[in-house]
Parts: structure tokens; C-alpha cells; sequence
């Protein structure tokens, strides 16, 4: 008998994706990286923290030796704003995220540089104990694919309370409302998803568990990555809409991470792009939107497939996206997929140059701004 | 030519909590996707997209109705005798990393079935190798530099590229390409949408698109057909650039207000629909199955259940009873 091969594989894949879904138990650690006012649940901080990322660079051992996943960014989250990160895959978008918490694994580790969090110091000198609870006053953690992040044998209820506990919360009560309410906001029935099993909910709905959790301790810096990947648009736009909600009503600091250009257009005040591990643009959301200067942004935004206007007006980018092993040690990691390369590119890393604002490392771009400065003079 | 009459499947949940709950994920639907056509589905997570991509592509029975292939009703044939029929429609799915076993080169992922092929009609071993190739090239890939490498070397993208030139060596007439391009990188997935639109021109290969972004829908060929699918049901459909620009229905118009804006470069439609509350698959509805969620529901919309067709004189069709134009969707600045 003919079996048609991708009926065959899918199978197999199938099969695949299961055993990573059950793999583990994440949810655990997930938990203990969310946030709480320890000991008790009531918010009495002073506002929303700053934080300061300087010269942060972060490898992964390979059979290559240590690679850099993050090389060198310098970030600041203002206190009260939301920063949105947008990268493609590998950019090291997730591996900026964990240096937030000082939660990079091995075989990562930060090499270099610090992570200021206001009311916390350097989080990359943390260790041990001081580290979990600093991580547990301060700092709500939604991880990638939080869809499969929870504990397949607990309800979302009885995780729930662990959580509670594992932060010396004496009010359970109290956070079981608070989970029900933005289970609530969030479109769903509460009590219901809190008596659930993992399997029983969807894709969706795990998503908004995960962002519940990074939530219902109030920390006042909480870290978003992917929150809204593999959902589909109507649940997308409920959740970023909740996410503003919260972030407004709590005073917080957001940072949230993204391969979707539109979820931070949508939400975010402040806009970084990265590319093989560096910040390459950064500045006000919609400025940058509205005129990128870097010709990766530019080339990102004219890929975005559009409800409006000629089709060929949107085009793919050239090439693909480095991986840990192909990111170039010297020059501009940009180049291969670059229309405006130059020889400096090919042996000088372009240094991130403020433009007020807005901060762009790119060769072109700099020497552009020189030349209109020039013809002013 | 591929036709659907009024296909129907119910799902009964398992689980302690939701157990007995039924699902009707298709109440009767209807399709008809012309040879080297493009029709899309869309709609949100849950609403019968995948059911009915799978359906069509023979992987999931159906509970009634009729898929017709070339003027053969599938009902009238043996399971053996359909084989042949659904082959021809291969299924893309969304995930190229599980898609491909992960122990086997692209050359071994091409040449099992290529060789099969080989076998069934009396070619040759060169042919095999030969077609490999030209189907890697097809697809935009460079077959000396993939042929030899393990799926976890190739970026999304290629992978995708990967499982579509597997699903072109049965020369098939359909793909059902399900979300095909949301795993993709970005920068990368308007290479994938062009491919499909390609395959359509120069194989004549039809394309079924399935996916909850609207926008990707215009680029496998704004001549493409679009469903909007909500509950199982088919709530608006017509030619997929009419729809886009003047949506009637407000489900059609809550999903084209979900996409988000990009500010600076955009200015949001001024009538943007906010649906209430959240999808309940297993509710029963005696009226429109969006009415608990729609802004515009009125009493007519609680009792009586709107079928599709052109009520109000709309050039697409629609299952709504008060079917009005909205501006929705998001403008480029400095475009009126
Ligand atoms: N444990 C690890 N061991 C080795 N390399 C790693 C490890 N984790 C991440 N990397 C590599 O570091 C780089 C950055 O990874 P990271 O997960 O931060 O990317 P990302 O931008 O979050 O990507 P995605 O969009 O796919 O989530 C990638 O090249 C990745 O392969
Ligand atoms: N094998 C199954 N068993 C039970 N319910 C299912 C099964 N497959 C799909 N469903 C249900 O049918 C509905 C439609 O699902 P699906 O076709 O996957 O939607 P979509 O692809 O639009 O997200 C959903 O409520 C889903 O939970
Ligand atoms: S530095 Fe050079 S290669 Fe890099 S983005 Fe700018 S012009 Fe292009
Ligand atoms: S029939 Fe009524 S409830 Fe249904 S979509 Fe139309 S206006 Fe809304
Ligand atoms: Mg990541
Ligand atoms: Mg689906």
C-alpha cells in the first residue's frame, strides 16, 4: 500500500511534540520565578523599577567553544513604560529575557556586563537565596511556550497554592480571588479553569494561565516572552488589551518579547530591535515605526504581510537569520542580508550612536547623519 | 475541482471537566476549490479550520455530507477506492520542526517517497535523484547545500520549504497548507506564500490556506476565495480582496480588528468590533451563534439562525441579519 509521506511523519510528529509537551516539570520553577511581595500580598513599593542593562553579553558552550547569544547590548526599561524586544528566531531575544532574572542555565552563562533593577542592584551578582527571593519580590515571568510550562498531573488551582505557599503567602484565599478575577478579565471561567487539568485547556487558554501567573503576586516588573505566540488574533488582541490594562491600574514596568512586530506596535512605548544578539535600533514605538532608520527594521516592517495596498510592496528579506554558530565575529552581523553594505562593515562593528531618543548601530546610517549635519553646517 | 456539500462533524470531549461535552465543529459547510484555485479559511482557534483542512485531505472522517473530487462522490467508493483521490491532496502543517523525522537527511526525506513513486510507474533510479532535485529548486532551495543535512540544520523556513517539496513528490493537485506560515521567522514567510502562489501558476496546483491572519490570505493570490468560519459554520465568504476591503459581518470585522495596528506607520479603522467575551464551542445557540458575542445583536438575531447567502445585496455572501459595512481595518498614513 501507498502511504503518502507526510501523512506518515505527521505521525511521528505528532508523537514528537507530545513527549516534549509532558516533559518535565517546568511548571515548578515557572512558579518560583514569578514574582510576590514576600509574605504578604499587598503592594506597598515605591512605584515601578528602572532597569539598566550595560555591556551585557551572555554565551552557550558549544563543540565550537563559547558562543555569544547576546553580545555587548546596553538597554533601559524606563520605570512605568512597556519595552518591547523584536527579533527573529535566535536573535537571542529569550536568552536577554532570563539575564533579567539571572536565570540563564548552563550551558549559558552571563560573561559580561549588569543588569541594574531598581531596589535590587545588579542582578547578574545575585546568588542563591538572595536571588530567589529578589526574584520573587520583583519580577513576574511569563517563559516562552508557557503553553506547555505547567504541571501536567496538578490542577491550575493546586499549582496555583504551591505558588502561594513557596512565597510564604499566608492570604490564600485572597490569591485564589485575585487568580479568579484576571482569569476573569482574561474571557474565562475561572473556577472552572482552576479546577482544570493542563490537557484539558487549550493552547489559548494555557497562555492566559501563564500570564495569571506572572501576575496575580504583583510584582512590579514583570517580563512577557511570547505571550502571545500561536494564538490567534481575537485571543492575541484580549490579551495585549489586558496586559495595557494591568500594566496602567498597577504601575508597573513591561518588558515584553516578540518575533511579531505588530504586538509591540501595539503595546509597547519603547521598541528594541535585535539581530544576531545586538540591539540594532531602539527608540519611541511609533517614531520607529513610522520612519525606521536601520535597514534590518526597514526590511522587517516592509515583510509583514499587510491588509492593504499592492502586494509587491511587501517583499521577504533576502538570506536568513543567523544562528549562534554563523553570527560573524567581526563587522556587522546585518551585512549578508544588507543592501547599503560597505567595506567598513565587513571588519568594524557599528557602534550604537543616539540620535536623541532613538539609537541606531549601523555604518550607513551614521555616516548619513554626518553628511546632513555637514550640509547644515 | 474539489467540492464540499454540507459537511458536518461532532466531536464528544473527553476529560473530567469538560467530559460530554459535544462539539459541533462543522454544521454544514460548503466549499468548492477550482483546479490551480486558492480558497482560505479563517477564523479563530477552534472554530473548525483544521477539522475541515483534515477532512478534505482524508485524515478525519466526517459525521455527513459529501466531498465530491473531480465529479466522484467520495461516499460512493470503498476506502480503498478513495486512496487514490486523497493522495493527491497533501496536508501542510503548521509546525515544520515536527513535521520531518528529525534522524533522516533531506535526501533520505525525499528519496522514500520519490522511490515509491519510481516503482509504481517503472522509473528509474536517476529519475529518483534527478526529481529530488528539480522539486529542492522548485520550492527555492539549493539542493547541494540541503540534500545531505538533518532538518535541525536548516532554519524554519527551509524546513517549511522541505515539507512542501516532500508533499509535491505524489504531484498532488491540492495543498492543504494549515498555518503553514505562523511558525515561520518573519522576514521569511512572505518567501513561503510566494512559493504557494508559484506552485499555483506554473504546476496548477490548487491551494486550501488555512489561518486565523487574514493579511497572509491576499498573498497566495488576491483571485483566492475567503471563508470566515466561526462555530463550525461558514459566516462569510466571497473573493478575498472584497471582504478585506468591505466586510459585512461582524465576526468577518471583529477578526480584521484584532490585527494589530503598527502606530506611526498606520492609523486603526475608526470602527473597530470588540466581540464579547470568548469562544464557547459546545454552547447552544437557538439563534445566530455569534449573537452572544456581537455588538449588533438584536432580538431577531437571539431566535431566528441567519443562513449564508447575499441578503441586502452584498456581493459576498454572508450569514448575517443586518450586514453593514464597517471601517475596520487599519490605513497606511498618508492613504485615504
Ligand atoms: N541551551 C543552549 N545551548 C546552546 N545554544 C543555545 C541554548 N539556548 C539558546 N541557544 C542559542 O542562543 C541563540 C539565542 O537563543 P534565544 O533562545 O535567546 O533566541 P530567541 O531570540 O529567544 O529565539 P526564538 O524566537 O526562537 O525564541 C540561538 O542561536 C540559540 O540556538
Ligand atoms: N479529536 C478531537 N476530539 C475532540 N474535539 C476535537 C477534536 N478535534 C477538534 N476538536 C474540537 O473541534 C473544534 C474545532 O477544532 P479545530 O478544527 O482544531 O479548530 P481550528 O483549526 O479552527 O482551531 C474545537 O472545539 C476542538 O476542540
Ligand atoms: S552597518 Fe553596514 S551592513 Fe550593517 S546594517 Fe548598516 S550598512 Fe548594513
Ligand atoms: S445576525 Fe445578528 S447577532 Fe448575528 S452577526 Fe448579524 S447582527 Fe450579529
Ligand atoms: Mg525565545
Ligand atoms: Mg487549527
Amino acid at each position: 500500500m501507498f502511504v503518502p509521506a507526510e501523512k506518515v511523519s505527521m505521525t511521528l510528529g505528532e508523537r514528537l511534540s507530545a513527549a516534549v509537551g509532558v516533559r518535565g516539570d517546568r511548571s515548578v520553577e515557572a512558579a518560583r520565578n514569578t514574582g510576590a511581595a514576600e509574605g504578604t500580598r499587598d503592594a506597598r513599593r515605591s512605584g515601578p523599577p528602572g532597569v539598566r542593562i550595560r555591556d551585557l553579553s551572555v554565551v552557550y558552550r558549544t563543540a565550537a567553544g563559547e558562543l555569544p547569544a547576546v553580545s555587548g547590548i546596553d538597554l533601559d526599561l524606563p520605570p512605568g513604560t512597556i519595552t518591547g524586544v523584536v527579533g527573529e528566531s535566535g536573535s537571542g531575544k529569550s536568552t536577554l529575557a532570563l539575564s533579567l532574572l539571572n536565570a540563564v542555565q548552563p550551558p549559558g552563562r552571563i560573561r559580561s556586563g549588569s543588569v541594574e533593577i531598581d531596589g535590587l542592584g545588579d542582578v547578574t551578582r545575585l546568588r542563591g537565596e538572595n536571588l530567589r527571593k529578589a526574584r520573587g519580590r520583583h519580577i513576574g515571568y511569563v517563559f516562552q511556550a508557557a503553553q506547555n510550562s505547567l504541571n501536567p498531573l496538578k490542577t491550575v488551582g493546586k499549582q496555583l497554592l504551591d505558588l502561594g505557599r513557596s512565597h510564604e503567602i499566608r492570604d490564600l484565599r485572597g490569591l485564589v480571588r485575585d487568580a479568579k478575577d484576571l482569569l476573569g478579565r482574561m474571557g474565562m471561567d475561572g473556577a472552572r479553569v482552576l479546577d482544570s487539568h493542563q490537557h484539558e485547556l487549550s493552547g489559548g487558554m494555557r497562555q492566559r494561565v501563564g500570564i495569571m501567573f506572572a501576575l496575580v503576586l504583583n510584582a512590579h516588573l514583570v517580563v512577557l516572552d511570547e505571550p502571545t505566540t500561536a494564538l490567534d488574533m481575537i485571543t492575541q488582541a484580549t490579551i495585549l488589551r489586558i496586559v495595557r490594562e494591568v500594566h496602567e491600574e498597577r504601575g508597573l514596568t513591561t518588558f515584553i518579547i516578540t518575533h511579531d512586530l505588530g504586538v509591540v506596535a501595539e503595546i509597547a512605548d519603547r521598541l528594541a530591535i535585535m539581530y544576531g544578539g545586538r540591539v540594532v535600533e531602539q527608540g519611541p514605538t511609533t517614531e520607529v515605526l513610522g520612519a525606521p532608520r536601520h535597514p534590518y527594521t526597514q526590511g522587517l516592517i516592509r515583510a509583514i504581510p499587510r491588509l492593504v495596498g499592492d502586494l509587491g510592496e511587501a517583499r521577504a528579506l533576502p538570506g536568513r537569520p543567523p544562528t549562534l554558530g554563523t553570527v560573524p565575529s567581526r563587522g556587522c552581523v546585518f551585512r549578508e542580508r544588507c543592501d547599503l553594505r560597505m567595506d567598513v562593515c565587513e571588519t568594524e562593528e557599528p557602534p550604537a550612536v543616539p540620535y536623541g531618543e532613538w539609537i541606531v548601530a549601523c555604518h550607513a546610517v551614521a555616516a548619513r547623519d554626518a553628511e546632513t549635519r555637514e550640509e547644515k553646517e | 475541482m474539489i467540492t464540499g456539500q454540507h459537511i458536518t462533524k461532532t466531536f464528544r470531549q473527553r476529560g473530567s471537566v469538560l467530559a460530554g461535552r459535544e462539539v459541533k465543529a462543522l454544521r454544514g459547510v460548503d466549499f468548492a476549490i477550482p483546479k490551480g484555485g486558492a480558497a482560505s479559511f479563517i477564523g479563530e482557534s477552534g472554530c473548525g479550520k483544521t477539522t475541515l483542512g483534515r477532512i478534505i485531505a482524508g485524515l478525519e472522517s466526517h459525521d455527513s455530507g459529501e466531498i465530491i473530487i473531480d465529479g466522484t462522490p467520495m461516499s460512493s467508493l470503498r476506502p480503498r477506492q478513495r486512496e487514490p483521490y486523497f493522495r493527491r491532496i497533501q496536508l501542510i502543517h503548521q509546525d515544520p520542526y515536527s513535521a520531518l523525522n528529525p534522524t533522516r537527511t533531506v535526501h533520505q526525506t525525499l528519496d522514500a517517497p520519490l522511490s515509491l513513486r519510481a516503482g509504481q510507474t517503472g522509473r528509474s533510479r536517476s529519475w529518483v535523484d534527478g526529481r529530488a532535485r528539480e522539486l529542492l529548486e522548485l520550492v527555492g532551495l539549493d539542493p547541494g547545500y540541503v540534500l545531505p543535512r538533518y532538518p535541525h540544520q536548516l532554519s524554519g523556513g527551509m524546513r517549511q520549504r522541505v515539507v512542501i517539496a516532500r508533499a509535491l513528490t505524489v504531484d498532488p493537485e491540492m495543498l492543504v497548507a494549515d498555518e503553514a506560515v505562523s511558525m515561520i521567522d518573519v522576514s521569511l514567510r512572505l518567501g513561503i506564500l510566494a512559493l504557494l502562489k508559484d506552485l499555483r501558476e506554473s504546476l496548477g496546483v490548487s491551494v486550501l490556506f488555512i489561518t486565523h491572519d487574514v493579511a497572509t490570505a491576499r498573498y497566495i493570490g488576491d483571485d483566492g476565495e475567503l471563508y470566515v468560519i466561526y462555530r463550525g459554520q461558514v459566516v462569510e465568504r466571497g473573493h478575498v480582496e472584497t471582504i478585506i476591503s468591505d466586510p459585512v459581518h461582524p465576526y468577518t470585522q471583529s477578526l480584521l480588528s484584532a490585527i494589530p495596528v503598527l502606530h506611526g506607520l498606520e492609523r486603526p479603522g475608526e470602527q473597530r468590533v470588540t466581540p464579547a467575551g470568548a469562544l464557547d464551542e459546545s454552547r447552544h445557540d437557538a439563534g445566530c451563534l455569534f449573537a452572544r458575542r456581537c455588538p449588533f445583536s438584536t432580538g431577531r438575531c437571539e431566535s431566528e439562525q441567519p443562513v449564508l447567502g447575499h441578503g441586502g445585496d452584498t456581493p459576498q455572501e454572508h450569514a448575517c441579519f443586518h450586514p453593514t459595512p464597517r471601517d475596520v481595518v487599519a490605513m497606511p498614513i498618508g492613504r485615504s
